[in-house]
This record gives C-alpha cells, sequence and structure tokens, in this order.
C-alpha cells in the first residue's frame, strides 16, 4: 500500500508545485526573511566587532528570523491543510479517488508526507535565498556556525508548521467547505499568535500590579547599564515573564520561540551557541508540545475521516 | 471471500438511515436488488428516491445501517476494497483535478486503481479515443464544456477494463450529441459482456436501452427484472395493446376484430387499428389479420414511464 501513499504525495506536491499560492507563500517568506535581516545591518553598524557585539547581532539577527518564522511558518501549514480533504469534497474530487481501491488513512499519509516535502522545501528555499541576500545587501557577517544554527531553525519551523497542518487537515477533515476550514485555522492561528500573548500580558499585570517605580539619574540618556538593572525591577520582569509563559504553555506559537530563540542562545564568556544536547534538554517540553499537537490533531483527523461516510 | 454467483449485484433487506437534527431520512428502505451479468441494468427513479445512496453502499463509500450486499460476489462491507478494485464507477456530483489535464488526471486515478505504468500508458489513450478526447488529452480540465467532462468521468471509469460498471445519473445535463455517444458505448460494452447498472431519472432517455430494470421509490424497490417480465404484469392489470396497419379492407377487419373475445377496445385511424384486449389474442389477430392485406402487426410494450407510473400505482 506504500505506492498508493507515495502516488497520492506525489500528485500533492506536483500540484501544489504548480500553485501560485504555494509559490506566493515562499516569496512571502523570503520577503520577511530578508526584511528581518536588513535592521540587523544597523545592528552591525551599531555594535562592532566586539563579543558583546557580536552578542548582540546574533540575538538581533535570531530574534528577526524566529519571529518571521513564527508569523509564516502556520500560514504554511494552514495553506496545506485546510483544503486537503474539504476542497477535495467540495470539487467531488474526492468521490472519484475513493471509488478506487484505496484505503482511507493511505490517502491522509499521502497528504501529510506531501506536506513534509513542501513544508521543508519552502523553509529552506527561502534559507537558502535569504541568507546570501543578507549577506550581499547588509554586510551581515554569517559565519559556518552562524548558518548552521539557522538550517538547525528549521527543524522546530518544521515542527510548527506541521502542527498548524494538523490542526488545518483536522478542521478540513469535518468541514464541508474548504472556506469554513480555512476560516476555524485563521481564527486559532490569530488567537495564538495575537490574542494569547495579549491575554496573558494582561493576566500578569491584573497578578502583579504595575512595574516598581525607579528613578532616573538626572540627565542619563539611558536609565542603566544593560545586565545592570535595579533587583527589584528584574525581579518584576522575572515574575512578569514566568506568568507569560505559563498561560502560553498550550500555545504552539510560544513553545516554537522558546525552542528556536535557545538555538541562538550564547554563552557569556565565549559567544559561543550552546551546545544543542543541553538546549534539547533544556527545552523538551517545547518539542513535546509541538509534538503532541500534531499527534493529537493527525490522529483526530484519521479517526473522524475514517468514520465520516462521504454523502456528497 | 468471493463466490462465483449469477448476478453481478444482490442485496438483501438494505437499510441506509440518516439521522440529522432534523430526525431520520431513510434513504434506503430493505431494497432487495437483482442485477444479472451481462446486463444493461437500469434504476429508474425520481432525484431522491435512493439511487445515488445504493451506489455509495454498494461500493463501500457508505455502510448499510443493515442489510447485506455483494458485488461480484464481494461484500460491500467487508469487502469493499475488492470491489473497488473490479468496479467501475462513474459518481453523481464528482468533480476532476482542474489545474491537471485530461491524461494526468486519469494517469493518476489509473495509478490509484493500480494500474502498471506501460499498461496504464496504453489504457489512458485508448480510452480517451474511445470517449472522443484524444485531441484534448493534453488540455486542462478546467477548460472543459460539461459535456466534455462527463465523457472524461466515463473514460476513468472505463480505464481498468472493469467486469461492472456502475453509472450515476451519465447523461445529466448532456447535448444529444454526448447522449448518443454514451448509449451507443454502453450497448457496446454490454456486448463486450459487460455488466452496467445505470441509474437516471431521465427514463425516456435511456429507457430503451436498458434490457433489465429496477424501479425505485423513496428507498423501496417498486419492481425488477427484464422489461417482458415487467410488463406482463403491466399487461394483465392494463390489458394488451396492438397496433395493425391495414392496406386495405380495414373497416371489415374492425368487425371481424370486435367479435374476438376478450378485446375490449378497436378503433381505426388513418388505416391504423389500435385494439386493447383484457388478454394475450396475438395468435386469433394473427390468423384473423392473415385473411386481410396487413403491413403490420405490432404488441404495443409499455415504456419505462408507463410501467413506472403503474408500479407506483401498485403499491400507493
Amino acid at each position: 500500500m506504500m505506492e498508493k501513499i507515495l502516488v497520492v504525495a506525489r500528485k500533492e506536491v506536483l500540484e501544489n508545485l504548480r500553485s501560485a499560492r504555494y509559490w506566493g507563500l515562499v516569496a512571502l517568506f523570503v520577503l520577511f526573511y530578508v526584511a528581518s535581516t536588513y535592521a540587523i545591518g544597523f545592528a552591525i553598524r551599531g555594535f562592532g566587532a566586539t563579543l558583546a557585539g557580536r552578542q548582540r547581532v546574533v540575538l538581533q539577527l535570531s530574534t528577526n528570523v524566529v519571529n518571521a518564522f513564527a508569523y509564516i511558518a502556520p500560514l504554511l501549514g494552514i495553506a496545506l491543510g485546510f483544503g486537503a480533504v474539504a476542497a477535495e469534497r467540495e470539487k467531488g474530487t474526492i468521490r472519484l479517488v475513493l471509488s478506487r481501491p484505496i484505503y482511507r488513512d493511505d490517502l491522509l499519509n499521502g497528504k501529510l508526507i506531501a506536506a513534509v516535502v513542501l513544508i521543508v522545501a519552502a523553509l529552506a528555499l527561502s534559507t537558502l535565498i535569504a541568507v546570501p541576500l543578507a549577506v550581499a545587501l547588509q554586510g551581515v557577517n554569517v559565519t559556518a556556525e552562524d548558518f548552521a544554527r539557522l538550517l538547525l531553525l528549521l527543524a522546530p519551523a518544521l515542527l510548527l508548521a506541521l502542527a498548524y497542518y494538523s490542526i488545518s487537515l483536522f478542521t478540513s477533515v469535518n468541514a464541508s467547505r474548504s472556506s469554513h476550514a480555512l476560516m476555524v485555522s485563521l481564527v486559532l492561528w490569530i488567537f495564538f499568535t495575537f490574542v494569547l500573548p495579549i491575554v496573558a500580558s494582561l493576566i500578569a499585570f491584573h497578578v502583579l500590579g504595575p512595574p516598581p517605580a525607579i528613578t532616573f539619574r538626572p540627565n542619563a540618556t539611558r536609565p542603566f547599564q544593560p545586565g545592570q538593572e535595579p533587583a527589584q525591577l528584574r525581579e518584576y520582569f522575572q515574575k512578569y515573564s514566568q506568568i507569560v509563559r505559563t498561560v502560553q504553555l498550550a500555545s504552539p506559537n510560544a513553545r516554537f520561540q522558546e525552542l528556536s530563540s535557545a538555538l541562538f542562545a550564547t554563552r557569556q564568556q565565549t559567544g559561543a551557541y550552546e551546545e544543542l544536547s543541553k538546549v534539547l534538554s533544556s527545552h523538551w517540553i517545547d518539542v513535546a508540545v509541538l509534538a503532541a499537537y500534531i499527534a493529537a490533531f493527525l490522529l483526530l483527523s484519521y479517526i473522524f475521516f475514517l468514520r465520516r461516510q462521504e454523502t456528497r | 471471500m468471493r463466490t462465483m454467483v449469477e448476478h453481478a449485484i444482490e442485496t438483501e433487506g438494505l437499510v441506509k438511515v440518516y439521522r440529522g437534527r432534523g430526525g431520520e431520512v431513510r434513504a434506503l428502505d430493505g431494497v432487495d436488488l437483482r442485477v444479472p451479468r451481462g446486463v444493461l441494468f437500469g434504476l429508474f427513479g425520481p432525484n431522491g428516491s435512493g439511487k445515488t445512496t445504493l451506489i455509495s453502499v454498494l461500493i463501500g463509500l457508505q455502510l448499510p445501517t443493515s442489510g447485506s450486499a455483494r458485488v461480484l460476489g464481494f461484500d460491500s462491507v467487508r469487502e469493499s476494497l475488492e470491489i473497488r478494485r473490479r468496479v467501475g464507477v462513474l459518481p453523481e456530483n464528482y468533480g476532476f483535478y482542474e489545474h491537471m489535464t485530461a491524461r494526468e488526471n486519469l494517469e493518476y486515478l489509473g495509478r490509484l486503481d493500480g494500474m502498471p505504468a506501460r499498461e496504464l500508458k496504453r489504457r489512458v489513450s485508448e480510452v480517451l479515443e474511445l470517449v472522443g478526447l484524444k485531441e484534448w488529452a493534453d488540455a486542462k480540465v478546467k477548460g472543459f464544456s460539461r459535456g466534455m467532462t462527463q465523457r472524461l468521468a466515463l473514460a476513468q471509469a472505463l480505464l481498468k477494463d472493469p467486469e461492472l460498471l456502475l453509472l450515476d445519473e451519465p447523461t445529466l445535463g448532456l447535448d444529444p450529441q454526448s447522449v448518443a455517444l454514451f448509449k451507443g458505448l454502453m450497448e457496446e460494452l454490454v456486448k463486450q459482456g459487460k455488466t452496467i447498472l445505470v441509474s437516471t431519472h431521465l427514463l425516456q432517455e435511456l429507457g430503451h436501452i436498458c434490457t433489465h430494470a429496477a424501479l425505485i421509490r423513496r428507498g423501496r424497490i417498486l419492481a425488477q427484472g427484464s422489461l417482458q417480465e415487467l410488463s406482463k404484469a403491466y399487461r394483465e392489470a392494463r390489458g394488451y395493446g396492438y397496433e395493425i396497419s391495414v392496406a386495405a379492407g380495414a373497416e371489415e377487419l374492425v368487425r371481424e376484430l370486435r367479435g374476438i373475445e376478450g378485446v375490449t377496445y378497436v378503433a381505426l385511424e388513418n388505416d391504423v387499428i389500435r385494439v386493447r384486449a383484457r388478454q394475450d389474442v396475438t395468435e386469433q389477430l394473427s390468423s384473423i389479420a392473415s385473411k386481410y392485406r396487413v403491413r403490420s402487426l405490432v404488441p404495443l410494450a409499455p415504456s419505462w414511464d408507463e410501467l413506472y407510473r403503474f408500479y407506483q400505482g401498485e403499491r400507493e
């Protein structure tokens, strides 16, 4: 039956590679990526080539790229998932396909394989286009190690995109119209991307109250140097972050950002990246949450699709 | 397990109930259907009578609420994959991948049928030629007219050269030229030994090419069998009809025909005598007609439309 899965996967990949929607998303990805590296040019000029300067550049690079991925990867997953079954149902192609000797789970397996291939291709392609562009246009000094970390970022981005693909696939399996599946998926994306972070902040402010008042020196251009914040303020924002993190524990976006940021964490003394094993051991919960989304929604999609009777 | 049977399709007490917020709908209500092998079998009934549901249940797209169905000897629930391996289906409300060409669509569906690559390539060209789409093989389906799409749908059903074809409303919305092509193809396929079940509400359009039929209404089979078998009950209830075309001596013949026992009605109009009788009087008519200059003597067969109305009246 593997043969039929690959037949479906091949057709899905080819169909998407011919679609304007897929290439539009890849273009949007590259655009976001390049735009996010634009600001790094300023960072390089501002911080210079010192160790602290490099750490700042890496921090800015990672923040910008991770943010770009956090917005676009879910949209890529949704774009591939919302029509996977509902559009076939809408167009009537599902009746021709299911009147063939194919198991329904093979159809979903084929679509899943195609989604993985298309997501990896889009992520890799945008990285391979945007990074050299950033080097050429912005003079960003990307070392081999930086580039390796940027490539490693594709793994959590794939998990995030697949989490949204699974959610969209589930809505697609249960919707008779692809527009309904798209709407539900986008509402979830908006909730996790825009609404939940605001809600989390509001909860934190509600619990902690306003930040402590700080007295500044007269004529000071900066309130304090980095790392020299008053203990009172540091403690406040630590608690604030903890509450925000707890509220967003089940958010795939937040888990992706935590995991991805950890990939770019550098050691204070040497400026070298943290070891991968250390990153994974301290952020296993992020991987687990993203994997749980994928597993749960895929499982539900299979169960509902196998049980559903195509009456239209 | 497959058992060799004389019927291509056999159902027993097939029931399909849809449960929704609006209550229960019995789409199939105890269907007992027998479709002999090697015939063009019509499944006739109005929209919403259960034809599409029945076809969906036969190929395992939907599960029956109760009852059973065997297609080519395979159980429709436990062995639906084996059924779909051997049956070509033209479903209602189907669609193609519009950004793919006719050939690409067929190749994809053929691969899902499990056809070997070389055979598939040959067969795709064959069926496209058969349905008159050879010149459009590499055109995207997006630009196809309704008639062309329907021809392509027939092509996909024929792709694996199936033993049995299930065609759901195949001529719906087609121009007369495409209808003629469909009818010709169906008759040709039956001659080759295939079994075809064609469901339609357009009895006048497809009725005359079907040798057997089942008349379905509100999920129940009103009657089924060959045209002769179904006509028999009709004639016994409504009487036998004949048309005699006469070259000369029509009035004298009319007088003589009125004397035959069982004849209830005789009328002459433009050298054509219409006769109705309570029983079969073919032999008596032939014997009397032989004494006159008769051009033709034709026993009138009821149309599928008349049969449908008759059996509907019988049941309701």
